[in-house]
Parts: C-alpha cells; sequence; structure tokens
C-alpha cells in the first residue's frame, strides 16, 4: 500500500485543500485524511506542506478559520472557504479540468 | 495583551497538537497502545520544528516577528564577543565621522550657497586680461591670478569705472562695489580693540539681501561725503566686542580716530562674502575707504583700481545677456585707450551664490585629495568587518547546519546575517555623529585663508551631514554586510559544509585582506610623506635664529598720532624697548615679517632692461641685525635715512648675486611704475645675507629700504635673551608707559607667526597621519583576523603535521610565509596607485617629490614590520598546537 501513495504534483495541492475545504468547514487532519480517503489512499497529503500551504492560504484570504470543538477531542481550528476563496477555487478547478483534459488528449491520442 | 505573532504561534502550537492527537487516536483505533500510538503519531508527521517554521514563513505578521528575531538574535551574537563588535563599531565610527567631517567641510568651502536670498543671481564681477593694465591704471589693490584658460582674472576696478557700469546695468542688475578688508584700529565705550572694516557701495547690502539683526542696513544716503558717518557692524562684532548690547544703535563709535554711528547690526547667519571672512565692520565706500598716508582717499581717480564688485540680475537677465553690457561700460569707462586692443581687460563673469572664490580655490584640490583618502579608509574599515563578519559566519557553521535541519530557509538565514551587519552599520553611524562632530571642529582651525585674515569656517551640524552619515552607513552596510551574508547563505548546504574547509588557499577573507593592505600602503604613504614635507618645511633653515623673538603691530598713525609726531614716536619706541629688561634688540618694519604677501614690486637697475620681483620692506637700522649681526657688503640703513626719507636700499646676498655679484654696490635702481614712468632712483648701500623674508616655502630676493617715517602703522620685532613669554610683561608696560591707549596687535612669537603661515601643510600632515595611523592599525588587525581565522581552521591539519614529526620551526615558518604573502602582494597592488595618485599631491609639497624613495621606504617598512607582527602571533600560538587535542576535537 504504502509504495502506491505518491507524493502530490507541485501546485496540486492548493485546489485540493480548496475542494476539501469547500465541502464543510473542516481541520487540518481531517483535511489530510478526507484526501486520503477519497483518493483510495493513494495521495498522501505531507504535514509538512500541509500545513504551510493552509497558512498560505489563508494569508492570501481564501481561506478563513475559527477554533471549535472537534467530536471528542481538543479545539481544532476548522478551516472554511472566504467568498475570494470561493470565487477562486471555481476558476481553478475550470483551469484544472482545461489542463487535465489537454494532457488526457494528448496522452491518449 | 498578546501580539499577532505570539497569538499566531501559540495557535499554531495547538494546531500541531490537535493533529498529533488525531494521529495517535487513529493509531489507538488501530489497536495500539497509547505509547506506541504517540510514538508513531510523531513518527508520521515528521519534524513539528520544521513544520512550524515553514508555516512562520507564511504567516501575514512573518516579516516584522522575523526583523524582531533578527535583532534580538543579532544583539545576542554581538553581545558574545563584546570586544570584537567594539572594535568593529569604533573603526566604522571613526571612518564615517572622518569622511563626514571631510564631506561637510567641502560642503562649506564648495558648495555651500551665500545665506542670502536669492543666490543664484548673484555674479562676481572680475576682468580678465595679461598683466596689469598700466595704459589705464597707476595703481591698484586686490588679486589677480593666472586662470586655467590662460588669462590674468583680476577682481580690482576704479570707483568711476564702478560708477558707469553700474549706470549701464541700471534696472536689469545692481551692481555694489566693495573693498578688500583693512585693519582699523576701533573704541567704543573706552575698550580700544581692531577690527576688520570693509568699506562698501551705499547698495552693498541691499544689493546682496542680507536682514539687520537690529537698526537698519546702509543706504545709498549713507554713502556720500556729506552725509553723517555710519557702519554697520557684523553679528559677531556686536557679540564679541559691542557686548551684544541692545541699544547700540544710534551709539558712536571711534574707529581709526573718527567718531561714526552704529546704523545696524547684521542678521547672525552673515557670515561675510565667503566662509570665513573676518570682516566686523561695513562702512560706505566715501567714510570707510582707505586713505592715503597724507589723509586723503584716491576713491574718485579713475588710474586707482581698488574696489571690487559683485552684482545681483534681476530674475530673467542671463549673465551672457549681461556680459556684453556691463563689458562695454568698462571699456568706456577706462581713463585711456590701450594700444593693443587685443591684450586689453574685459569682463569676465563668475557665479557668485557661492561668494568670493578664494577658499574654493585655495582648498578645493587639498579637499578634494583628503576626500580621495578618507574614502579609502572607510573602505578599510568596512573590508575589515566584512572579514570579521565572514570569519563569524564560518565559525558559526554548527549553529547555521543546525537551524537549516530545523527548517531555516535560505533567504530568512542571508536576512539574518544582513541584520547583524545592520546593526553594526546602525551603531557605527551613530557613533560617527560625535567623531564627525570632533573632527570638523579641529578641521575647521585648518582652513584659513591663505591671504589676509580670516575667522576659522563656521560648521554647523546640519541635516545635509546627518543625512551623509544615513547613506555612508547604508554604503557601508552594502559593502561589508551583503558578501558574507551571501556568503552565510551558501554555507547552509551540508555538501558546501565539506567542501569549505579552508583549502582554498585564496578564499575572500584573504583577497578582503589584500585590497586592505594596498590601500593602507596609499594612506600610510600619505602619512609620511606629508609629515616629512611639514618638517622640511619647519626644519629648513630661514637664514636666521627664529628663537626668543616676539612680533606685535602697533597702529599709532590710526590711534590720534598725526604725521609729525610719528619719526618722534618711532625713534622714541625703539630706544624705551631695547631699554627694557630682557630685550636685546628692537627693530621696526613696514611690513610684518614671515607673513606671506607683502609690498612687492619689479626693480630694474638704471640703464638695464631686466627686471627682478622683489619682496620689499621698510626697515629701521636695528631691524637687519636682528637677523644676522652682520651685513655682507656695504653699511646698514640709519636713522638719518630715514629722517631725511633717503632713496637707499640694502639687498639681500641672492639678489645682488642676481644682479652682478659686490659690484652692484652703489649701483642705482629704479622700481618700475608702468610703461614711460619711472620712480625715484634708489642707491644700494648695503648687502645682507639671504633669508627666508615672507614665508619658509618660498624665498624671495628683498630689497630692504628705510622705514616710511610717516607709517600709520609698524611691526615691531624683538630679539629677546629669555623665553619670549617672560619678557612680553615688560614689553606690554614699556609700551602702556609711551601710550597708554596703544593696543599691541596681533603679539605672537616669530616661531607661532612661521607655524602661522604652514596651515595647509600641518593640516595635510596632520589628518593624513590620523588616516594612516587608522588605516595601519585597521589593516593588521584585518591581517592578524585571517591568519589567525585560517590558522585555527587549519589546527587539524596541523596538528597532524606536528604528530607525523613536522618541525615546529617549519610550521611557524609555514603560516608567516602564507601571511607574508598577503601583505607583499597587498603592498605591491597599492603602488600603482600611489603612482597614479602622486601627481594629485605634487603641488602640496615643498621641496619634496611624491615619489620620494625614503618615504617609499619608511612606510614599506613600517608596514611590513606591522604585518609580520600581526602573522608572527598566530603562528606561534599554531606550533603550540597539541597534536592529540586538535586531533580529538574533529
Amino acid at each position: 500500500m504504502a509504495d502506491k501513495k505518491r507524493d502530490l504534483i507541485q501546485g496540486t495541492l492548493d485546489l485540493l485543500i480548496l475542494k476539501t475545504v469547500a465541502q464543510a468547514p473542516i481541520h487540518g487532519y481531517g483535511i489530510a485524511q478526507r484526501i486520503l480517503i477519497t483518493s483510495k489512499e493513494i495521495l498522501q497529503v505531507q504535514q509538512g506542506s500541509l500545513y504551510p500551504a493552509l497558512h498560505r492560504l489563508q494569508r492570501k484570504g481564501l481561506l478563513k478559520a475559527e477554533w471549535r470543538e472537534s467530536g471528542s477531542g481538543p479545539m481544532a481550528k476548522f478551516y472554511s472557504l472566504t467568498t475570494a476563496g470561493k470565487k477562486y477555487f471555481q476558476e481553478e478547478m475550470t483551469e484544472w479540468q482545461r489542463y487535465a483534459d489537454a494532457v488526457a488528449l494528448v496522452l491518449e491520442s | 495583551m498578546k501580539f499577532p505573532w505570539r497569538r499566531a504561534e501559540s495557535e499554531l502550537e495547538r494546531e500541531i497538537a490537535h493533529h498529533l492527537y488525531q494521529l495517535t487516536a487513529e493509531y489507538q483505533r488501530q489497536g495500539y497502545s497509547r505509547t506506541e500510538a504517540q510514538r508513531l503519531a510523531k513518527r508520521e508527521f515528521g519534524g513539528p520544528e520544521q513544520t512550524k517554521e515553514q508555516c512562520r514563513d507564511e504567516r501575514r505578521w512573518a516579516w516584522l516577528n522575523g526583523l524582531r528575531q533578527d535583532i534580538v538574535f543579532g544583539w545576542r551574537m554581538m553581545r558574545r564577543t563584546p570586544v570584537v563588535t567594539a572594535a568593529a563599531i569604533l573603526s566604522l565610527a571613526l571612518a564615517i565621522g572622518a569622511n563626514t567631517a571631510i564631506v561637510s567641510l567641502m560642503d562649506v568651502v564648495l558648495w555651500r550657497d551665500l545665506p542670502v536670498p536669492n543666490p543664484r543671481q548673484l555674479v562676481n564681477v572680475n576682468w580678465q586680461g595679461h598683466g596689469f593694465p598700466s595704459e589705464m591704471a597707476d595703481s591698484a589693490s586686490g588679486t589677480m591670478y593666472p586662470s586655467d584658460d590662460g588669462w590674468d582674472v583680476a577682481d580690482f576696478f576704479s570707483y568711476p569705472g564702478f560708477e558707469t557700469m553700474r549706470g549701464r546695468l541700471a534696472g536689469r542688475a545692481s551692481l555694489a562695489a566693495y573693498s578688500f578688508p583693512d585693519t582699523v584700529s576701533v573704541s567704543f565705550a573706552g575698550q580700544a580693540s581692531v577690527a576688520k572694516q570693509r568699506a562698501v557701495s551705499g547698495n552693498f547690502l541691499s544689493t546682496l539681501q542680507v536682514q539687520p539683526e537690529l537698526g537698519r542696513l546702509l543706504f545709498e544716503s549713507d554713502d556720500d561725503k556729506a552725509a553723517p558717518a555710519t557702519v554697520v557692524v557684523s553679528h559677531r562684532f556686536w557679540v564679541n566686542t559691542l557686548g551684544a548690547a541692545p541699544d547700540v544703535i544710534g551709539r558712536t563709535i571711534a574707529i581709526n580716530n573718527e567718531q561714526r554711528i552704529i546704523a545696524g547690526v547684521l542678521a547672525s547667519s552673515f557670515y561675510g562674502l565667503m566662509p570665513g571672512d573676518a570682516t566686523d565692520l561695513y562702512a560706505p565706500l566715501h567714510h570707510g575707504y582707505r586713505r592715503m598716508p597724507d589723509g586723503t582717499s584716491r576713491l574718485d581717480v579713475n588710474r586707482s583700481w581698488g574696489i571690487s564688485l559683485i552684482a545681483r540680475r534681476t530674475a530673467g537677465y542671463t549673465e551672457s545677456q549681461m556680459r556684453p553690457e556691463i563689458d562695454a561700460a568698462f571699456v568706456s569707462s577706462w581713463a585711456a585707450q590701450p594700444k593693443n586692443l587685443q591684450k586689453a581687460p574685459h569682463i569676465r563673469l563668475e557665479d557668485g551664490s557661492h561668494g568670493l572664490g578664494f577658499l574654493r580655490k585655495d582648498f578645493r584640490d587639498p579637499l578634494l585629495v583628503l576626500g580621495g583618502l578618507v574614502g579609502l579608509l572607510l573602505m578599510i574599515a568596512c573590508s575589515n568587518i566584512a572579514n570579521l563578519l565572514l570569519s563569524r559566519a564560518a565559525a558559526r557553521e554548527k549553529e547555521v547546519a543546525t537551524r537549516v535541519a530545523l527548517g531555516c530557509s535560505r533567504l530568512r538565514l542571508a536576512r539574518q546575517f544582513l541584520t547583524e551587519s545592520a546593526l553594526l552599520a546602525v551603531a557605527g553611524g551613530v557613533a560617527s555623529i560625535f567623531v564627525a562632530y570632533l573632527t570638523e571642529t579641529l578641521l575647521s582651525q585648518f582652513v584659513l585663508l591663505r591671504h589676509g585674515d580670516s575667522v576659522p569656517i563656521p560648521m554647523s551640524f546640519n541635516l545635509r551631514v546627518l543625512a551623509f552619515i544615513a547613506v555612508t552607513s547604508l554604503l557601508a552596510l552594502l559593502l561589508f554586510g551583503v558578501f558574507p551574508a551571501w556568503r552565510a547563505s551558501q554555507l547552509a548546504t551540508v555538501e558546501q559544509l565539506k567542501k569549505d574547509s579552508g583549502r582554498h588557499k585564496w578564499n575572500a577573507g584573504r583577497i578582503l585582506t589584500l585590497g586592505q593592505m594596498a590601500m593602507s600602503v596609499v594612506l600610510v604613504m600619505s602619512a609620511v610623506l606629508f609629515t616629512r614635507n611639514l618638517l622640511a618645511i619647519q626644519s629648513a633653515d630661514p637664514g636666521f635664529d627664529r628663537r626668543n623673538m616676539i612680533l606685535f603691530n602697533l597702529r599709532p598713525g590710526t590711534s590720534g598720532y598725526d604725521r609729525s609726531r610719528l619719526e618722534n614716536f618711532y625713534f622714541n619706541l625703539e630706544r624705551r624697548l631695547s631699554e627694557t629688561q630682557g630685550v636685546t634688540d628692537v627693530g621696526l618694519s613696514s611690513i610684518r615679517p614671515m607673513n606671506v604677501g607683502g609690498r612687492w614690486d619689479d626693480l630694474r637697475m638704471a640703464g638695464e632692461p631686466d627686471i627682478n620681483n622683489v619682496s620689499v620692506n621698510g626697515v629701521t637700522p636695528n631691524y637687519l641685525p636682528l637677523y644676522s649681526p652682520r651685513l655682507v657688503a656695504g653699511r646698514n640703513i640709519e636713522w638719518i635715512d630715514i629722517a631725511s626719507s633717503a632713496k637707499v636700499a640694502v639687498i639681500s646676498e641672492d639678489l645682488a648675486r642676481k644682479l652682478g655679484g659686490l659690484s652692484v654696490l652703489g649701483k642705482r635702481f629704479t622700481f618700475s611704475e608702468g610703461p614711460g614712468r619711472t620712480g625715484p632712483e634708489y642707491e644700494i648701500v648695503g648687502i645682507a645675507p639671504a633669508m627666508a623674508a615672507t614665508s619658509m616655502k618660498d624665498r624671495p630676493v628683498v630689497t630692504w629700504l628705510p622705514l616710511d617715517k610717516e607709517s600709520r602703522e609698524v611691526t615691531v620685532v624683538l630679539r629677546t635673551s629669555q623665553p619670549p613669554s617672560m619678557v612680553l610683561p615688560a614689553v606690554r608696560r614699556t609700551i602702556a608707559e609711551i601710550d597708554r591707549n596703544l593696543p599691541l596687535v596681533d603679539v605672537i612669537t616669530m616661531e607661532e607667526q612661521i607655524s602661522k603661515t604652514l596651515q595647509r601643510e600641518r593640516m595635510f600632515a596632520t589628518i593624513c597621519s590620523c588616516f594612516g595611523v587608522l588605516a595601519l592599525v585597521l589593516s593588521i588587525v584585518g591581517l592578524y583576523g585571517v591568519v589567525a581565522y585560517n590558522t585555527a581552521r587549519r589546527s587539524g591539519e596541523i596538528g597532524i603535521r606536528l604528530a607525523l614529526g613536522a618541525i615546529p620551526r617549519n610550521v611557524i615558518a609555514m603560516i608567516i610565509r602564507e601571511g607574508m604573502t598577503v601583505a607583499v602582494l597587498g603592498l605591491l597592488l597599492g603602488l600603482p596607485v600611489i603612482w597614479l595618485g602622486a601627481k594629485y599631491v605634487e603641488k602640496e609639497l615643498f621641496k619634496m617629490k611624491p615619489l620620494d624613495p625614503a618615504t617609499i621606504v619608511v612606510s614599506v617598512g613600517t608596514l611590513l614590520a606591522a604585518a609580520l607582527l600581526a602573522v608572527v602571533i598566530p603562528a606561534l600560538r599554531a606550533s603550540s598546537i597539541q597534536p592529540a587535542q586538535t586531533l580529538r576535537q574533529d
């Protein structure tokens, strides 16, 4: 299983985070977990990249955060999209789609 | 209250803790024990410190927080080595301070505008020609100097000429006249003193647009023979002599024994027509212009040229429009038209915004030379600090490696090192303010006019100076900080760490030291050169014994003695002084000896075409024996010659040699007074030994005439049997007994008088010596640092060598060889600079060549000896390395 885990292609981490956060407010650990599960344990997000990315997105004003109870555990920092974040996410999604299609076209030709 | 970065920091802690908590919980769900789960969670998370550091870099307040951390950390690093830090700050402060002082002196002397409104409108009006315009002028008073473009430029005009030109320019430019400052006797409220007075046209002060502090300026109506005599005084005179009394306006002051009404006090900002201008009094031309011995003024004589001009243009009237107009008026005003129109003088306009140009002409080149030298000094100081930082960075390799391992970015690392440099630069800059202030005070004493009297240059410590300090500190920071910072960030990779372990023979530190040595040799050599130059002048034989001689001036002619009483007064004065206890000889002269300048004339032997320019002085019989007891031939001047105004002369031996030897005795000569005119004939009655009469630097041939018995002022020269200070009280008593109201002016010993004429030489010698010593110390410290550092890095290698049986002596020799190679190569590198710079300093030297062999030997020797000292200490230390110990270290 460990072999299958892939490091992320540069630049896609932001998009994955935004997508994950867009569904519901979620804390850092949750983001990593959800990406791992959704990708059928192929995409593993390193903590070392996750938190800097979260802080970067927050500084850019795309994410906002608040401290909340998290189930049974201690207080956790929950991230959610700002209005600017939603807009940015939409644009990036379209852009990514175009890119992926283009790559697919070339690879399948 | 929490700072933004503090809050962010604790949030980050909690966020990571939460993540670990969740991970641990996950592992526990999978069936691991609590401790096992915690261990696994930690392993999976990786280094929390790295993550934290990266998150910090992403944060909004990151830069501010980082800066704060950098400064705190930098300060801690500096405090760890207080001596090194203090030395770095001190050397930086000295270098920046010295630079600031020189630059602010340049600012005052070369660049600063006159403190009047719209100085750009001012124009100095001169004329250019070839030689003295003897066809239209009989006598002149002013200055004439050869310009760079091949003219003789002069600043003297006739008063009628001034009026013509002024009329022509009316409405477009205001033309004003002023005289060279005269020394006058002043008596106010029972106190007698002397002062400098400029006679000026009535519109002079209003043309300059000076503001009065009290009272009013001079008006046109004051400049009239019939008007009551008025005077406007400078702020300095008002404070120093009039006691800053607020009620001086309208009171009378006696100037040269004539009553004047004080009309106004000028604003304190106005220092005169140039920095250092000593003018105390401004009197209208028709009252204050200097008189002939018979009391008449030659102001209205068209053939007498003795006033200088300055103009203020109205807005829109350019210099190129003004020149032809004023020139036409100038030509039309002459008493006679010259035969050769090609050689006739024409108006030359020069920018007057800085005032008169004497200081600039005298000090421009010296200041530029000093500016260059002080720049080198700064570079030496900077490379020293760069060296220090480099080795400090290298010594911190382990720390750097640790920080990189903990996730510190390379940029952040470079910034940390740059911050430490910036701290040094700021500290150095602040400290340099004090250095600059002290140096300026010292420097301003040196910059004095060579001709005439002047006061120390007013140095104001202004914003511009502070801005200069700030900019210089910043430049210094870039110079010494950027490279080490870059290097430090490069050290960060482990590969680099391994590679760079002192194996490069020519690492950055050595190259910096090499450059330092090259620059120091220039500075040390300048120091030796200018010091030897000063010593050479001072120790030159003036042709007489300069010890135990006193000089002072007396001005009976301006203190109420009329012409008929003067001869008797002088005779009596000489006799009474010679009877004074401690005085062995007394002589009087009309020109103060060793005062540069004086009276010069063209001497022509009767029936011969050749002209010799000679320095002329009027003296009493006892004057020449003061200097040398015997004449070479003939007789001395005698009282009977003075009493009968005999046309006799004693000439100096070197003049006699030029004129054909001892046979000139008894022959006659005249002083040239322009073509077609001959003055009275003088008979040569004696030949005196050659001596330095006007300065130690140039020895003009001299002619002594009998003292004019109606001189209004004389210089008294005394030779004493005891030190002058012991004799002076008795001398003062004697003068007081003769006349209580006669002030002794400029009392000074001959040795002081001589050193007064050597201001420039002393300035160069003193400043360059300071620079030289500083440069020597800095570069030796630099060399020591580099050698010590390199040796320390190689202690492992040296330990192995010693363990394998190397003889300590060979180790010493090896280190000395390597150190001295740097020093010698540096010296060699500096020599071309010296060779290039030689021609710039040549004209500052007296009787010496800039590439003087003895100077080169002394300077190079000093540097090499000092370098050897710097290298030997680390070498000796290296040789005592214990092999076992160093091998254990790594």
